[in-house]
């Protein structure tokens, strides 16, 4: 009889046992949040590990109570006796009154403490070459979210003065990049984090938790790796169709390769010189300059974009990112070259590969570009900024 | 006196100014104002709604099943998940909590009704009328797609331009007015209506928790009701409350839903308590442990379930301080509902327990909630929930507490009560079978989510990208999904095969569990007039102590049958609240006036036409049918409100005649 065989106590403590452990297996699982990868996140695991093994403590008791009382309880038919009614016990209830309660105020403290210390921020200038001019850069980049992708822009001077106010008219920035959040190792990176439409949230879970994008609203947050590599995020807020296909990455560099990025973003887009080039940026001057930004071509002319939002990917150093469309799609093959077959697909028919509202002016329209056409954006698109090194395209590549 | 208190009623009433007779057939059901029976409708749609709910989570398994999954494109998915979550919060989970308060609390108190029979089915009638009215985008192709929890700005005109969240803040309207009206017929009810004796302490832990959480559903309802009507107004009339652009600020939302919604968790979780604190002690043969802690902290948590509603926007930006206070406070929360936890343990330890079906899902209610509550504690620490927030983590939380807990009660509930509503058994072989396969296969589909939410897995999201470690637990937990299913299938089997097999077999008779409370006082099923004398209440479980008393060693002994104690049934000649067409008609108004608003305005006519018709009705019907049965009165001591509303007492009433023609 299956009740003499599967005890609920048993099938669940075994179904959560399993969950505990297996949770700590985490192989390829790059937005794992139990295995930190930066101080921040660090912090967070060391309250929160502990939680969890209380957690597995008090579960184990109830568990193993539910057990006690199905072998020892249960009715065998030996008797037909009522057993003692209880109607309660007065200091026993007052004790497991109190004594979570005390347990819970002791956690509180932790916890508080842990949660004011993730609320500050504790940031050194660092010392950066804006333009060949030696800066002290009191670290924060402005983190704007929109329907369906990233936003980053870098203010040199700080943000003192730099009225955030208005998401969909922000002053200009030293960088304006997006998809992927380039920053040096080793700093504590503050976090200005708002939106141009509905509330989103950032979250790049290897390096820290997440802090919600709301419109006309900043929100203070900050980030640091320890190590340099390639970190996945992924939106956790949902903001409608593409929520699920709104991702980003940061990326962290040694505080050298980072001042190198820093001087390769800062150069407005080259001329280009081949003729498919050439004619790739007619057509983008034509066609996508109407929400798409290139530094040295239209940055002193653009607006913002013809999209709700007023804003869509600054594209001067495209080619720097390994991935774009909201950070779903690898710009690049494992082995350096370009992935032509999505960006060609991306160019000829967008909302085909990422749902979105085109008409509602709200994501990237089919343009109804030829083949040839296509292939020229592509040409002039290469052109725009310099590949990265290949481990971080390796490291990219999530199939 | 009664004179002065009569309206002028016209000689020969109009056809529609009758009270309808019907007591049996569909006419019987559609006009019914016996809360026994309006139990049984709240029953049998939320049932309806739970299978359409069911097949909505389905078809989100299965999208989930495999990564960059193409079941369903991403437009259909955000509107399968919300509605999935509206189904089984407002259309399953609220109603049959109030299916069971509405059956079972005038028993459990000796009440012959409720206080306001006509607003009881009222109740009903606008609860379906909502329900069907937020199904119905469903057919005309706008279904709510803002998730169930509707964030603004995302719900507002710009971002969601189709009329899915105006029927979805339109339905929700309507049901919210289904649950005002029986709050307050309830706790009017519980308040006015208990059997001689019978003081607030000696009622049993059921009943308590459904007044606690009619009181909930009184506070919190016009807070969402606020919301909604502010959003209303933004999709419909130009305001700007939550947009961004004109100054709003957009957590204006966030703070009005989760005042309800917090409260609304409570609510959803506070009947199965109630189900599971009389299903324990009666299949231990010990009474519950710690009656006053039961009832104390059952009022504790609706206390405090007002002050931690900020733990579901610890992320949203409202500042280290609050989300601090938040913090404490929702660790705090947790020591009540342990408490709960612990005294049904206690109750359970040195029992002689029989595991039938209803014992073994009480007891699953006590093992699955745990692993809620524990989750819940874990995402109490707002630095950790800065990881698990809007992951599946949560998911996993609130579907351990939700289904784990609330639904699992609620079918502990149905096997319990089955008997005393419809007078036989469901078959306890299936019953079991029914419960294994929902444990498994809800531990399956669930279970696996804490490690997808730990993992990085977000919430709400329609597909997921291979090479993020999702694979297999998502195809995991598809599976125990369609395990789940077939528990559930089993559940409809059992009820059909049941009902079948009662019809050749003796009926299953007085008292079968030798259970504890006045419900139990009635034959099986109940009769329609419930009780036929009042019942001088002297103790808590009284039903209990009219059968059991103790021997000099202090041994329990019986001391009657239950044949000498329980009542037989044979006043049918009680005088009953009549029936009334007008209640399904105020309520099919409704939906016309939700549908105008969204269309035409055109619409609003027919629907204010057979409101305003329904009330003029219902004000001047006759005040009950006169040639209803008027013989047999309960022996009260004459405050009890006599139901036809001339205020007459008992003994006057005998003598008067019904003031028609």
């Amino acid at each position: 009889m299956i009740t003499k065989r599967l005890h609920p106590g048993w099938l669940a403590a075994l179904a959560s046992g399993a969950v505990l452990a297996l949770s700590g297996c985490a192989s390829d699982a790059p937005l794992d949040t139990l295995e930190p990868q930066g101080p921040i996140s660090r912090s967070i695991d060391s309250l929160s590990d502990p939680i969890f093994l209380v957690a597995g403590i008090v579960f184990v008791i109830i568990f193993g109570a539910t057990a006690v009382i199905w072998f020892k309880f249960r009715d065998d038919h030996s008797t037909d006796e009522f057993p003692e009614q209880i109607h309660g016990n007065f200091r026993v209830e007052i004790g497991w009154t109190i004594g979570p309660a005390v347990i819970m105020a002791v956690i509180a403290v932790f916890a508080v403490i842990s949660h004011f210390e993730l609320n500050s921020s504790d940031r050194t200038d660092i010392q950066v070459a804006v333009d060949g001019t030696a800066t002290s850069w009191d670290p924060e980049i402005v983190v704007v979210g929109q329907q369906w992708w990233w936003e980053f822009r870098y203010y040199f001077d700080g943000l003192d003065g730099v009225d955030l106010s208005d998401p969909r008219n922000l002053p200009p920035a030293d960088i304006v990049t997006a998809n992927q959040m380039v920053i040096p190792t080793g700093s504590e990176i503050g976090l200005s984090i708002t939106s141009r439409d509905v509330i989103h949230s950032f979250w790049i879970p290897a390096l820290n938790g997440k802090r919600d994008a709301v419109p006309r609203r900043v929100s203070p947050w900050k980030i640091e790796a320890d190590v340099p590599g390639l970190y996945f995020g992924q939106c956790t807020e949902f903001c409608g169709l593409s929520h699920s296909r709104m991702r980003m990455q940061t990326v962290a560099m040694e505080p050298a390769d980072f001042q190198a990025w820093v001087d390769r973003q800062m150069r407005p887009a080259v001329e280009p010189n081949r003729a498919a080039a050439q004619r790739g940026r007619e057509i983008f001057e034509g066609q996508c300059a109407r929400c798409h930004v290139v530094n040295g071509v239209n940055d002193d002319t653009s607006r913002g974009a013809d999209l709700v939002a007023n804003a869509a990917p600054n594209l001067t150093h495209l080619m720097s990112r390994t991935t774009y469309a909201g950070g779903i799609f690898n710009l690049y093959e494992s082995d350096g070259t370009l992935n032509r077959p999505q960006l060609e697909a991306w160019l000829r028919n967008a909302p085909a590969e990422k749902p979105a509202y085109a008409e509602g002016r709200r994501g990237m329209p089919a343009i109804g570009l030829s083949e040839g056409q296509i292939d020229d954006v592509v040409a002039y698109l290469q052109t725009l900024g310099e590949t990265p090194t290949l481990d971080i395209i390796a490291a990219t590549e999530v199939e | 006196m009664t004179d002065t208190m009569e309206l002028e009623a016209p000689a020969r009433p109009l056809g529609a100014y009758t009270r309808p007779k019907a007591n049996t057939g569909w006419r019987d059901w559609v006009t019914t104002i016996d809360h026994k029976k309006i139990g049984i409708l709240y029953g049998a749609a939320a049932m309806v709604f739970f299978i359409i709910g069911g097949i909505e989570a389905l078809l989100i398994r299965l999208q989930l099943a495999t990564p960059d999954g193409t079941v369903l494109g991403a437009d259909t998915y955000n509107r399968v998940f919300t509605m999935h979550g509206v189904t089984m919060v407002f259309l399953v989970i609220m109603p049959l909590a109030a299916a069971f308060a509405n059956y079972l609390l005038p028993l459990q108190i000796g009440a012959r009704d409720v206080a306001f029979p006509r607003l009881n089915a009222l109740s009903f009638w606008i609860f379906l009328a909502g329900a069907v009215f937020l199904n119905m985008s469903w057919i005309l192709g706008d279904v709510p797609d803002g998730g169930w929890f509707a964030y603004a700005p995302n719900t507002g005109m710009v971002f969601s331009p189709g009329k899915g969240m105006d029927f979805y803040a339109i339905g929700l309207q309507i049901t919210g007015i289904a649950s005002l009206i029986s709050a307050m017929n309830l706790i009017v009810t519980v308040l006015n209506m208990r059997a001689p004796g019978m003081t607030l302490f000696k009622m049993p832990v059921f009943t308590w928790m459904i007044l606690v959480v009619q009181f909930l559903l009184l506070f919190a309802v016009p807070v969402i009701t606020v919301a909604l009507f502010l959003l209303l107004f933004d999709r419909n009339f130009g305001s700007n409350f939550f947009n961004p652009e004109m100054g709003a600020d957009p957590l204006l939302w966030q703070h009005l839903f989760w005042i309800f919604g917090h409260p609304e968790v409570y609510i959803l979780i506070l009947p199965s308590f109630g189900i599971i604190s009389e299903v324990i002690p009666t299949f231990s043969r010990k009474p519950l442990f710690g009656y006053p802690f039961m009832v104390f902290s059952g009022i504790a948590i609706g206390f405090m379930g007002w002050g931690v509603w900020a733990h579901h926007m610890f992320v949203s930006g409202i500042g280290p301080i609050s989300v601090a206070a938040f913090s404490v406070s929702t660790m705090f929360i947790a020591v009540p509902t342990g408490v709960k936890i612990l005294n049904w343990l206690a109750t359970m330890w040195g029992g002689r327990i029989w595991f039938n079906t209803p014992m073994l899902f009480a007891s699953g209610v006590v093992s699955m909630f745990t692993i809620g509550g524990l989750s819940g504690v874990t995402h109490s620490l707002a630095p950790a929930d800065t990881q698990q927030t809007d992951t599946y983590y949560i998911v996993a939380h609130f579907h351990y507490v939700i289904f784990g807990g609330a639904l699992l009660g609620i079918f502990a509930g149905f096997y319990f009560w089955w008997p005393k509503v419809f007078g036989h058994l469901l078959s306890d072989k299936l019953g079991k079978w029914n419960f294994w396969l929902m444990l498994v296969g809800f531990n399956m589909t669930f279970g696996p989510m804490h490690i997808l939410g730990l993992q990085g897995m977000s919430r709400r999201i329609d597909s997921y990208s291979p090479g993020f470690g999702f694979e297999f637990w998502n195809m995991f937990a598809t599976i125990g999904a369609f395990i789940i299913a077939l528990g559930v299938l089993t559940f409809i089997v059992n009820v059909v095969m049941s009902a079948r097999r009662a019809r050749h077999e003796p009926p299953v008779g007085l008292d079968p569990w030798d259970a504890r409370s006045l419900e139990w006082f009635t034959p099986n099923p109940t009769p329609v007039h419930n009780f036929d004398d009042d019942i001088q209440v002297e103790a808590l479980d009284e039903f209990w102590h009219r059968k059991y008393g103790e021997d000099e060693n202090g041994k329990v002994v019986r001391v009657a049958s239950a044949e000498e104690v329980c009542q037989d049934g044979s006043a049918t000649d009680t005088h009953l609240p009549s029936p009334s067409y007008w209640p399904v008609v105020l309520a099919a108004g409704l939906p016309f006036v939700g549908l105008g608003l969204i269309y035409t305005l055109w619409l609003c006519v027919p629907g204010a036409v057979l409101i305003l018709m329904a009330i003029y009705g219902w004000s001047f019907e006759p005040v009950d049918d006169p040639d209803g049965p008027h013989g047999h009165h309960h022996d009260h001591g004459g405050d009890e409100p006599v139901d036809d509303g001339s205020g007459a007492t008992p003994a006057e009433e005998t003598a008067e005649e019904a003031p028609v023609g």
